[in-house]
């Protein structure tokens, strides 16, 4: 099987119904995509195939065969990072982390497809993704503000959910 | 200071947004094996056969261990303060919940270890299980624990964590009305995204680098020199990265046995709990059951509380006193009550052992406190939020422990939410402040527990 793995050609040689989530971690060395639940439950291994956002652990390698496959490492680098990416981090959008991948992948999707940016339509898109941490105000603001681009980042946002009393 | 009051951005959000963030399932060793383990199934059972024979010649299988294979079998998460362990790192006669670990394999892959975790051995007589903490409280069931009802050993080898202060039998003589309620909150999973998950690497001078996810690193180092009875100076804990723990990575889960198969097999060794693996086997929070009476008069002031508290520790203590001790100093919530009379128990049960859980011992006091607040102000008729301010702690007041009060902050706190909820109060509560009692707010009954001690 082969695959287009973040823009680069990749062989893949496990067995054809090896969860495309242990194909990415453990044959092809690509760790962004977490193993949170293996049961589709909680989207922390959420990848773009072909532009859609599945579920890396329900996928067999074989549904994946001759397709795009794209991790938070092809969308943006530290020095070069996403429109999302940088939305997540100027709005403290992500806490432990662990969660974070999925759903910068999901947002990602969400917006290339030409999502409004409403509070109710990104609480939708990110629906399948579950964060302990956040209480999800600060990702959903982080979702919205991405369509409009560019923050200062030497600084994290005001949150406009948080009203500090002078 | 330049950073306080600033808005700065996290240090690790560029990390997690792309994905470089290295949580401990992200670290690579050569030649790492997997680790799978025997579960009990059973809530309570006498183990009449153990034989791990078969499994340890299945196909890739490194590594086996047992109850056998561990140097010091039994230590408590309390141990280092001298009180007596309770439970075994890995199940010897009995397992007291479903879930408790019984045996380790290690294997070239998570399949080979799970196959031959299938293959160990092992019988087992079902008892019958206890697990509800008030009924495991009666005098007349059967025990899971060999300590008995309770844990029996908070200082002075006291049964339970007490509180007296001033004198209950005057505030009940001089009350209008006694109002007791009864509040149960149950079990919650803390479920971090990231699974309980531990690498251990043997090194070649003879040390071990364990990749942990604990929220306890130097606690974890020490639960794992202990257990295999070797020198801290063999273990260098790498940790600090945590997928997420809410409490429920305070105790030491995977470090030791991943470090005992790491010795045995002399390979890298990872143990990553499934999903299922956490929601059954992993501790949480615990179910409370207390009991509080509060002698109240007419016009909403509260001279005393009684209050029974049974914490269900599951089947080992871990650190259940120390979040009983917590509860107790906090039974009065955010309001001051002069005359008490606190009992709480760590209760045994057949649960899976329960741990902190953001605010370890306190939410559980804070729901039935306040829960209570609403069922006084309901019963004398009184508006909820008037009966929250007149008992609220003010600066002088004193803790169920004796601390005084410096800068409480319940009167600010009730005045912002009566603000935000539109809540209307009457002039003389909202013009309330934090300031030592005086006049109206200094009934006699609270004369006598404040504290002269000067603030700062």
């Amino acid at each position: 099987m082969k695959i287009t793995l973040n823009g680069a050609d990749a062989q893949v040689d496990s067995p054809p119904l090896t969860p495309l989530l242990h194909v990415l971690r453990e044959e092809l060395g690509v760790l962004s995509a977490k193993a949170g639940c293996e049961n589709g439950g909680c989207g922390a291994c959420t990848v773009l195939i072909d532009g859609s956002p599945r579920r890396a652990c329900l996928t067999a390698a074989i549904a994946a065969d001759g397709s795009e496959v794209t991790t938070v490492e092809g969308l943006g680098t530290p020095e070069a990072l996403s429109p999302v990416q940088k939305a997540f981090v100027h709005f403290c959008a992500a806490q432990c982390g662990f969660c974070t991948p999925g759903m910068v992948i999901a947002a990602t999707a969400y917006l290339d497809k030409g999502g409004s940016g409403s509070r109710e339509e990104i609480t939708e898109a990110l629906a399948g993704h579950v964060c302990r941490c956040t209480g999800y105000l600060k990702i959903v603001d982080a979702v919205a503000a991405a369509r409009e681009g560019d923050f200062d980042m030497s600084v994290a946002a005001e949150s406009p959910h948080t009203q500090v009393r002078a | 200071m330049k950073a306080v009051g600033a808005r700065l951005p996290r240090y690790d959000g560029v990390g997690h947004a792309t994905g470089r963030t290295a949580f401990v399932d992200d670290i690579r060793a050569h030649g790492t094996l997997w680790a799978k383990a025997l579960r009990s199934p059973h809530d309570y059972a006498t183990i009449t056969r153990l034989d791990t024979t078969a499994a340890e010649n299945m196909p890739g299988v490194r590594a086996v261990i047992t109850h056998a294979d561990v140097p010091l079998l039994e230590y408590g998460h309390l141990s280092a303060l001298g009180i007596p362990a309770d439970e075994p790192l890995l199940a010897k006669d009995e397992v007291r919940y479903k879930g408790q670990p019984i045996a380790l394999v290690a294997a070239e892959t998570t399949e080979q270890a799970a196959d031959a975790v299938a293959a160990i051995e092992v019988d087992f007589a079902p008892k019958t299980p206890l697990f509800d903490v008030r009924k495991a409280f009666d005098a007349d069931v059967s025990q899971p624990h060999h300590w008995g009802t309770v844990y029996p050993h908070f200082e002075e080898s006291m049964d339970r964590r007490q509180i007296r202060k001033g004198s209950i039998e005057k505030a009940f003589d001089d009350a209008d009305k006694i109002i007791s309620g009864v509040y149960r909150p149950a079990a919650i999973e803390q479920m971090p995204i990231e699974t309980q998950v531990c690498l251990s690497v043997p090194e070649p001078d003879g040390r071990f680098t364990i990749y942990s996810c604990t929220q306890a690193l130097y606690f974890s180092m020490g639960v794992v020199a202990a257990h295999m009875q070797i020198p801290l100076n063999r273990l260098k804990f790498v940790g600090g990265t945590v997928g997420g723990g809410f409490g429920g990575k305070v105790d030491t889960a995977t470090e030791t046995v991943c470090t005992l198969l790491a010795q045995r097999s002399g390979r890298p060794v990872k143990w990553r709990w499934t999903r299922e693996e956490e929601f059954l086997c992993s501790s949480t929070r615990a179910p409370w059951h207390m009991e509080i009476i509060d002698a109240v008069t007419d016009d909403g002031w509260i001279l005393g509380r009684k209050m029974l508290t049974l914490h269900d520790a599951g089947a080992y203590a871990r650190f259940s006193p120390y979040g009983v001790t917590k509860h107790s100093f906090h039974h009065t919530g955010a309001y001051t009550i002069p005359n008490l009379h606190f009992d709480g128990y760590v209760v045994f049960t057949n649960r899976v052992p329960t741990t902190a859980m953001r605010g370890y011992g306190v939410t559980s006091v804070s729901f039935a406190v306040e829960s209570h607040m609403s069922r006084v102000a309901e019963e004398l008729g009184i508006d909820p939020f008037e009966l929250r301010l007149k008992n609220a702690n003010r600066i002088g007041d004193t803790s169920p422990n004796g601390i005084a009060y410096t800068d409480p902050s319940t009167v600010d706190v009730l005045h912002a939410i009566s603000e935000a909820t539109g809540n209307e109060l009457a002039p003389g509560y909202a013009a309330a402040s934090r300031q030592r009692r005086a006049g109206e707010w200094l009934p006699d009954h609270l004369l006598a527990q404040i504290s002269d001690t000067e603030v700062h």
